[in-house]
């Protein structure tokens, strides 16, 4: 571990392999994504799309934060998201706050939220599977509880949200932009926590626990922070959702909208890479619309994905195809750790 | 009855037992010996079906089980006594018994002569098996292994955990099925009990056999008396 | 509330019902099935389907269950395999993934065939008093089910021969196997069975309820919620957290609402997983 990852640091200390490696992909990106508008700029639905594309990239990114740095199986994405979206949609239009402060806060409190099931999980060493469970519990109950108290989400009918009409984040094509300065930010963020000490924590902690608690990692507090900082960043794209869109419901935030579509996008654009959740926000917002027509047959296809993709490629599709199936982490079957070479890219 | 040749196993890999030869006949006791971390338990790990070979054949009774499952090796007549134990612990003395000889039925006369053989366990057959001390967990692990009525006895380390006076009644135990016809392999790192038990032995160091012979043999060996027996 | 609590532990026995699949599955294989309410549900579509063609409800009753175990050993014998040659945590969540990718392929799947369906077994009779509490005949019979299904269990674990081989691959699989019990059967075994009994439930539930098609998710986290309460792996620890649970749930339906019931089962797992995480029986792994 520590060689591969030492060279790593090294080669990123040296200025062409940190251009090449940070910051030409995220350019790239940036202004692929760009032209975007160019072309499907006068569709109020096509542009509503390519938002949500944008939305689902920032979701995954802040996922893959949170479970691909450090094994945190977060099932609850949607619900953070959702607590940003109604936090700040409550301030605002209840309380009056004005927007940029209920947006903010609506971050912070997802982040609390986040940070302290990461807390939790932490003190009481849940492994994946309580982790998993705890979350989703979460989740329902996120969903319950947004049908429940109707006086305060509009339960089934959900909440319109005044604050921010007649600003740029009701017109057509200047939200798609905030949303990809949006994911822009989000991917610097990844890369500059990956680069850091605390992405080389993140790293040890997802390969060899014990062998990073041996090395004086103190998992507890990166595994929280991860919590926290994908938390963070899934409260602030749900807020900014809300005030785009105008409008939330509980399905907007749900697990079979949001989670079960987060984990097909990571299982094929890469689990900790750099780019993957793009990609995959990218692909699956495309399939998304490809499908529309099939109804409930989406479900099964996106089911059928993510049994197919998970079964196949441990560390995501794109992963093992662009760097040769040999060598990308399939899944292995004898005890010791592993460790992936395509983690190295990342 | 057991002709193990040119076997290699390890973990993840890499190999701990590199090309054994060892064969062990009908109502004989042998032995293997060597010092802790000699690759004893990996050797009978791959024989028994608990850990894939690498390299090389092992043949029971003329069949071929190099690949073959522990579960199905266990129900050819092949008991293995691992130093763990691996005992039920939620399960009574005598469930844990009946459940040795799955597939089969216990049958009364097999479970009568285990019993007679260690009565302490007649003592506690409703005790649960995980609240029983050392001593008593390895003679159920003994008795469990017998009621099968296995052709071929493997222990490995009878002795783990067990003082010794109790280890002592463990090897008194062992001649007793020895000279009842019961064929033995055990491995041992207290090396004066198992020389004393069997027949012929083997001496395994790094995962190879250094030596092979009649215990009496190796009991006169200058190094084995130096390396294991602690005279100068 | 004598009506509820009687009303809740009927409930509660079908939950237990619903736990003891799941429970087992992951106690043998350390897979947490999040198909196990699927399972339930074809169970239920198919006994509508074969009512439909006329044949006699016990005839109907037996083919779901079939279904549902023969969809049990499928799922075992295709995709659970490369999940069970995983260890540990790789396993889990292979598993975790895996399930939940299946569930929402037969989820949508079973919607979009058959969107409308739903079974109800209208079992006829007046209603019974019990404790001074006129008791439906359906809750009844569907009581009487679960607790001889109960004991069927008990009695199948304790008393013979196979259920001890898969006890014991519980408890230690390599001791397990050196007493020549393949695990591999035994997990198979289990699958089928908590089919079965996942199929057993949505019948027993369809006489007090319509079972719906959607209803498979619901089921699922039902399941789950019993099974973490009660202690994974624990067959005693499911009815026992079933019992309590739907006690809980009606006295709370009855006098809150369905929401926050909803809410207080979900944070029952929660509370158990962070206080207590073996459960009400489970053993410490």
């Amino acid at each position: 571990m520590t060689d591969a990852h030492g060279e790593d640091l090294a080669r990123e200390a040296n200025g062409s392999g940190f251009w090449m490696r940070s910051v030409a992909p995220i350019a790239a990106t940036a202004a692929a994504l760009a032209l975007v508008p160019l072309w499907l700029g006068e569709s109020r639905l096509l542009m509503g799309l390519a938002i949500a594309g944008l939305l689902f990239a920032a979701y995954a990114i802040a996922f893959n934060i949170i479970f691909g740095s450090t094994n945190q199986l977060f099932l609850c994405v949607g619900a953070l998201a959702g607590i940003g979206g109604y936090a700040t949609g409550l301030l605002t239009d209840r309380a009056g706050l004005p927007m940029p402060v209920g947006i903010l806060a609506a971050a912070a409190a997802a982040g609390l939220v986040g940070g302290f099931i990461s807390w939790v999980a932490v003190s009481r060493s849940l492994g994946v599977i309580f982790t998993g469970i705890v979350t989703l519990a979460f989740s329902l109950a996120f969903g319950n509880l947004l049908l429940g108290q109707r006086d305060l989400t509009g339960g089934e009918t959900g909440l319109v949200i005044e604050a921010g009409t007649g600003t740029f984040l009701r017109q057509l094509v200047p939200p798609y932009y905030m949303f990809l300065a949006l994911v822009v930010l989000y991917l610097v963020v990844y890369r500059v926590l990956h680069g850091s000490h605390i992405g080389w924590a993140f790293r040890a902690v997802r390969d060899d626990e014990i062998t990073a608690e041996l090395a004086g990692v103190n998992v507890a507090r990166y595994r929280i922070y991860a919590g926290l900082i994908g938390s963070v960043m899934l409260g602030l794209a749900g807020a900014l959702y809300a005030h785009n869109e105008g409008y939330i419901g509980p399905s907007t935030f749900g697990f079979g909208h949001v989670d079960v579509r987060v984990l097909v996008m990571l299982a094929f654009g890469g689990i900790g890479t750099l780019l993957g959740p793009v990609l995959g926000a990218v692909v699956f917002t495309i399939l998304d619309e490809v499908l529309v027509g099939f109804g409930q047959l989406r479900e099964v296809v996106y089911g059928a994905l993510v049994v197919v993709l998970f079964l196949g490629f441990r560390r995501g599709f794109l992963p093992a195809v662009t760097s040769g199936f040999r060598r990308a982490g399939t899944w292995r079957s004898d005890d010791a750790p592993d460790r992936d070479e395509s983690e190295m890219r990342s | 009855m057991l002709e193990v040749a040119g076997l290699s196993a390890g973990y993840s890999g890499q190999d701990v037992v590199h090309g054994v030869d060892l064969t062990v006949a009908d109502g004989e006791a042998v032995t293997v010996i060597g010092s802790n971390g000699a690759g004893k338990t990996t050797l009978f790990k791959a024989v028994c079906g608990l850990l894939a070979p690498s390299a090389g054949r092992v043949a029971f009774d003329g069949s071929d089980i190099t690949a073959m499952p522990a579960h199905r090796i266990a129900r050819l007549g092949l008991a293995y006594v691992p130093a763990e134990r691996h005992l039920f612990p939620q399960m009574s003395v005598r469930e844990n018994l009946a459940l040795g000889a799955f597939p089969r039925s216990p049958d009364r006369g097999t479970l009568d002569s285990v019993l007679a053989l260690f009565p302490q366990l007649g003592e506690r057959l409703t005790q649960h098996a995980g609240t029983m001390s050392g001593g008593e967990q390895q003679m159920l692990a003994v008795g469990r292994a017998l009621m099968s009525r296995p052709r071929l006895l493997m222990l490995d380390e009878p002795t783990t955990g067990l003082s010794p006076k109790l280890a002592q009644n463990a090897y008194d135990a062992l001649a007793t099925l020895h000279d009842d016809g019961t064929t033995l392999l055990v491995a041992e790192q207290q090396v004066p009990l198992a020389l004393k038990l069997a027949d012929r032995g083997y001496v395994v160091e790094n995962g190879r056999v250094e030596l092979e012979g009649t215990t009496d043999m190796l009991e006169r060996n200058p190094e084995v008396r130096r390396a294991y027996l602690g005279v100068a | 509330m004598t009506a509820v609590i009687l009303d809740g532990i009927v409930l509660g026995l079908q939950f237990g019902l619903l736990g003891v699949g799941l429970t087992l599955v992951y106690g043998l294989g350390g897979v947490l099935n999040l198909a196990h309410g699927q399972l339930a549900v074809v169970a239920a579509v198919v006994v509508t389907l074969v009512s439909d063609t006329g044949t006699a409800a016990g005839v109907a009753v037996a083919a779901g269950l079939l279904a549902a175990g023969v969809l049990g050993l499928l799922l075992d014998s295709t995709l659970m395999q490369p999940v069970y040659r995983q260890r540990g945590e790789s396993r889990v969540l292979l598993g975790l993934l895996l399930t939940l990718g299946v569930a929402f392929m037969i989820d949508g799947f079973l919607i979009w065939r058959y969107p409308t369906r739903g079974l109800s077994l209208n079992i006829g009779g007046g209603a019974i008093p019990i404790l001074g509490v006129r008791m439906r005949s359906g809750s009844l019979l569907a009581s009487a089910i679960s607790v001889v299904a109960g004991i069927g269990l008990v009695a199948f674990f304790r008393g013979s021969k196979l259920g001890r081989a898969v006890r014991s691959v519980i408890q230690d699989e390599e001791g397990a196997r050196l007493v020549g019990v393949d695990p591999a059967a035994a997990r198979r075994l289990i699958f089928v069975l908590s089919g079965v009994l996942a199929g057993l439930v949505a019948v027993t539930r369809s006489m007090t309820s319509p079972v719906t098609v959607t209803a498979g998710i619901d089921f699922t986290i039902l399941a789950l919620i019993v099974t973490v309460v009660g202690g994974l792996g624990s067959v005693l620890g499911a009815f026992l957290a079933g019992i309590l649970l739907g006690i809980v749930n009606t006295v709370s339906s009855f006098y809150i609402g369905t929401y926050v019931t909803t809410i207080m089962l979900l944070l029952a797992a929660v509370l158990t997983i962070v206080f207590r995480p073996t459960g009400l029986l489970g053993r410490r792994t």
